[in-house]
């Protein structure tokens, strides 16, 4: 199970990166092309828009996952266990409304993105903003395994300061580099 | 009977285009006709979000009217791409005899399908070229230049086919692009090129009148249906009552900004009928090329109407 | 009523240790119920909506060109030149590090990022060299909030796409200003180490100085593409952006040859991470902003700001302390995503020039990022430098209080910022 998780992670990362490679190919081509051929691609301008969206909500997703999302921990960093792991309960209770606010919303707009098209492509509006359903789907299954991990007792050390964004010092520095 | 409404209308231009006057008079004639109870809350500048995201909004229920350029819209309703052909109308007369006839109530049909009221046709007005290059007095003096157009397949056509270089690009970014130079021209009615000082870096303006952009003031279908009767009735009344206001301001205006343009040492130049006729002969093509995606019987339903118009 | 609401929701989720991002979809969907509009579509259409923006575009090229300027070595070389340059003064790694900042500023968009890199590679030597470290560590933190002020910046494209100002002006704008900033932390350093006995690196010789500088040359061809392409009107700034992104690339992998294939996929997934965090945390605070506007606090506060507008100074500076305090709780992001729709309506009525506005406003929030008790470069720094965040706060003082000054100069003078503006124009 644990490897066919990370499995699905990696193939997020490799789907990230050609997304981020399709953006810069495509804007920078065009770039080069309006400067030096005086002509361009009517559709990368909007293509390269929807790869951005998709990273955006896609590594939206891995990094919740990796805790990377910017909090302010100063007041959990002062609790001990107990109240870490209330307000780490709380966190991902409150997380999972937020998420399943946004998958609701998607779903009700479901019909006006899908009856939409994209002026240049032609692309259903559904493929950009049916994202909602990945983003808030995963981030609420995230989150609500976190939480069952807290009520059965099974959180690790790592997991509580990871939650109150403490690492030791080699990471800190590994990520500063 | 009238409850108590406060009706969210949002659009993207700002606070002193003649929109602002319409929707003055509108929101009058709504507090006469209510006796105090329908007000409107009005957004400028795109603050609620740019015409697709409010419209988009209109049909999602939360919120209840728009005043839009139908261009952008054109994704979910195909056939407000009549409204982009180039050089579709000769004048404001043949404009207004269209929209408010019966092929305006087709396009209304349409809009409601996918949840939306169309409550009037009020104006944006005919679209001409500015370019710190040269006069367009020919289409061949499109040749080469960097202009920029709306993010929409017909106009990119257009001008493309007019031999240009159409770049899509916010409207934002079009006052500093044509400063540094990054594009050369840009295509709007008179009004905004006066209002957003386009005119301060450009050397010319011409009168192409290549294509002619109606607002929309639309009202969100979901909402709609909550309304009584009496209520529904007064906002078509006083969308037209601000139609007739928005018309008579914008057109003093553009003549205005034409002046003030002029005054500003800016070369003013109109096109003669016969290059007019060159390019409207030109741009034919892209009639056919987006017949399919348009509706052909949209095409011919309009081309009928103006037909018979300019034959009497 | 609103507003306690807003604040509310938003600050107790936080301190619960929400991320931000998630406090303010939360906070959206409470201020929702409070209007009596609860709608799960305001949410999901605004939170995408607000990603789906071509000039955005510019944020994830911006910090792919800065994460390849990490690992193609271009930073090290920086820092290397700043070194042969002023490291034999008195208190010379002090200016290495402002010297270093203003560089990095000039082609990172983000402060976090670069006191990060600041940090990580000078706090070692000042620690060695025997500097104070709080203080060390505070200019660290100070200098490395230049970044969002000179170009390029993201927190100025935010603000010109929420405030429909242009990015090209708003960068010209904040060259001078982030200059200020930076020399404003040079005199206070000088005074404040003016009596140390540091030990001071060796002068080098004008050979080794000049290798340095040769080989920092094509780092520092880096701000010439960017500032002159978008002033010389070659490029829009999403394509300055994507130009820099292929320049950081082609001098890391060709040039420099410290960037292989394999480092390659390891930046573009940072770049994408980082991107996301941003980008979420913008389509967070954008449905907060709309809830906002929809309910016309805007309005209502130009009522309460009508008799200042015939004073354009004063009302800038009450404005400034405004967003100074929301500053010192929010982050920069949803500070300026927040505020916009809210004092644009204001600075129009006014009739101050918005670009003018913006790189103060910018400035203001960047301020914002070291002040307590949430400052997110404090947090890095602190983390980096090992040095407790109490005495963070401490060490930061003399130069927050720096930037402040220069902040209320330029409140005082608008020409401070108007006059080179022009000349860039
Ligand atoms: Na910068
Ligand atoms: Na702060």
């Amino acid at each position: 199970m644990k490897i066919a998780v990370d499995i699905f992670y990696k193939l997020l990362e490799y789907l990230l990166v050609i997304l981020m490679t399709a953006m810069v190919v495509m804007v920078f081509s065009n770039v080069v092309m309006r400067y030096f051929f005086n002509s361009g691609l009517m559709m990368s301008d909007e293509l390269s828009r929807f790869c951005f969206v998709w990273v955006t909500f896609i590594g939206a997703v891995v990094t919740f996952r990796e805790n990377a999302h910017l909090g302010i921990e100063t007041l959990v960093q002062r609790f001990g266990r107990t109240g870490r792991l209330v307000c780490m309960a709380m966190t991902q209770l409150l997380v999972m409304f937020c998420a399943a606010i946004f998958f609701w919303g998607t779903w009700q707009q479901s019909d006006i993105n899908a009856s939409m098209r994209a002026p240049v492509s032609g692309l259903s509006m559904i493929w950009v903003y049916g994202i909602g359903y990945f983003t808030g789907g995963m981030i609420f299954i995230i989150s609500a395994l976190r939480l069952l991990n807290i009520l059965l007792g099974r959180v690790t050390d790592a997991e509580i300061a990871a939650f109150a964004n403490e690492y030791d010092d080699e990471l800190i520095g590994e990520r500063a580099q | 009977d009238f409850s108590n409404r406060t009706i969210r209308l949002s659009n993207g231009i700002a606070a002193d285009h003649p929109v602002a006057d319409g929707v003055r008079a509108m929101t009058e004639c709504l507090a006469e006709k209510s006796d105090g109870a329908m007000r409107i809350n009005a957004f400028w500048s795109s603050a609620l979000g740019d015409d697709l995201q409010a419209t988009q909004a209109l049909r999602s229920g939360i919120q209840e009217a728009v005043v839009a350029s139908p261009s952008p819209l054109v994704g979910m309703v195909p056939s407000l791409g009549v409204f982009d052909l180039p050089f579709l109308f000769a004048d404001e007369a043949e404009a207004d005899a269209v929209v408010d006839g019966e092929f305006g109530d087709f396009i209304n049909q349409e809009l409601e399908q996918v949840g939306l009221i169309n409550l009037a046709y009020w104006e944006n007005g005919f679209r001409n070229v500015s370019s710190s290059q040269r006069p367009i007095t020919r289409w061949e003096d499109f040749s080469g230049t960097r202009i920029r157009v709306m993010q929409n397949n017909i106009f990119l056509d257009t001008f493309q086919n007019l031999g240009a270089n159409p770049t899509p690009m916010a409207f934002g970014e079009i006052f500093s692009a044509l400063e540094t130079g990054a594009i050369d021209a840009q295509e709007n009615p008179f009004v905004t090129i006066d209002t957003s000082k386009f005119y301060e870096v450009q050397d010319y303006v011409s009168e192409t009148r290549h294509a002619f952009t109606p607002f929309l003031v639309m009202f969100s279908k979901r909402i709609w249906d909550t309304y009584s009767e009496d209520e529904q009735q007064a906002l078509r009344d006083c969308a037209v009552v601000g139609r007739d206001v928005q018309r008579r301001v914008i057109r003093e205006a553009s003549l205005r900004s034409k002046e003030e343009i002029e005054a500003a040492g800016v070369a003013v130049n109109e096109i003669s009928p016969e290059e007019q006729q060159r390019m409207r002969e030109k741009s034919q093509v892209i009639y056919d090329r987006h017949r399919d995606q348009i509706g052909p019987e949209v095409i011919d339903r309009v081309q009928a109407i103006l037909a018979e118009l300019r034959s009497d | 009523m609103t507003i306690v609401v807003f604040l509310a929701s938003l600050l107790g989720a936080m301190a619960i240790g929400v991320p931000v991002a998630f406090a303010l979809m939360f906070c959206g969907a409470m201020l929702m119920y409070y209007m009596g509009i609860f709608n799960a579509q305001i949410v999901a259409q605004n939170m995408i909506s607000g990603a789906d923006t071509f000039t955005l575009l510019a944020i994830p090229f911006f910090l792919l060109a800065g994460e390849l300027m990490n690992a193609g070595g271009l930073s090290k070389r920086i820092i290397e030149f700043a070194l042969s340059c002023v490291g034999h003064i008195r208190g010379g790694l002090g200016l290495v590090a402002i010297v270093a900042a203003i560089i990095m500023a000039s082609l990172s968009g983000s402060a976090v990022a670069d006191s990060a890199a600041l940090a990580a590679i000078l706090i070692p030597m000042m620690r060695q060299a025997g500097y104070d470290m709080p203080r060390a560590a505070g200019l660290m933190a100070a200098g490395g909030i230049i970044a969002p002020v000179i170009p390029p910046s993201i927190a100025l494209i935010i603000f010109g796409v929420a405030a429909n100002v242009s990015i090209t002006q708003l960068f010209m704008g904040g060259i001078a200003p982030g200059l200020m900033m930076a020399v404003a932390l040079a005199v206070t350093w000088m005074w404040l180490v003016r009596r140390t006995t540091v030990a001071t690196l060796p002068r080098q010789p004008m050979k080794v100085r000049l290798r340095a500088s040769a080989r920092a040359a094509w780092a520092l061809g880096m701000p010439v593409i960017v500032i002159g392409g978008i002033r010389f009107g070659v490029v829009t700034p999403t394509e300055a952006a994507v130009i820099a992104a292929v320049y950081a690339l082609f001098v890391g992998m060709v040039v420099y040859r410290e960037l292989s294939f394999a480092d390659l996929y390891a930046v573009v997934v940072r770049a994408a991470k980082t991107t996301a965090v941003v980008m979420f945390l913008v389509a967070a605070a954008l449905v907060s902003a709309w809830l906002i506007t929809a309910a016309n606090i805007p309005g209502e506060l130009s009522g309460l700001i009508e008799p200042l507008i015939d004073r354009p100074q004063l009302l800038m500076l009450v404005i400034m302390v405004v967003v100074f305090v929301v500053g010192t709780a929010l982050d920069l992001t949803p500070t300026i995503l927040i505020l916009t729709p809210v004092l644009m309506p204001i600075i129009t009525m006014a009739g101050i020039d918005p670009v003018y506005f913006g790189v103060l406003f910018v400035m203001n929030t960047a301020i914002s990022l070291i002040t307590p008790p949430v400052g997110v470069v404090l947090n890095v720094v602190s983390g980096i430098s090992r040095v407790p965040l109490g005495k963070m706060v401490w060490g930061v003082a003399p130069f927050l209080a720096a930037q402040v000054v220069v902040l209320l100069l330029l409140v005082a003078f608008p020409q401070l910022v108007l006059v080179p503006l022009a000349w860039l124009r």
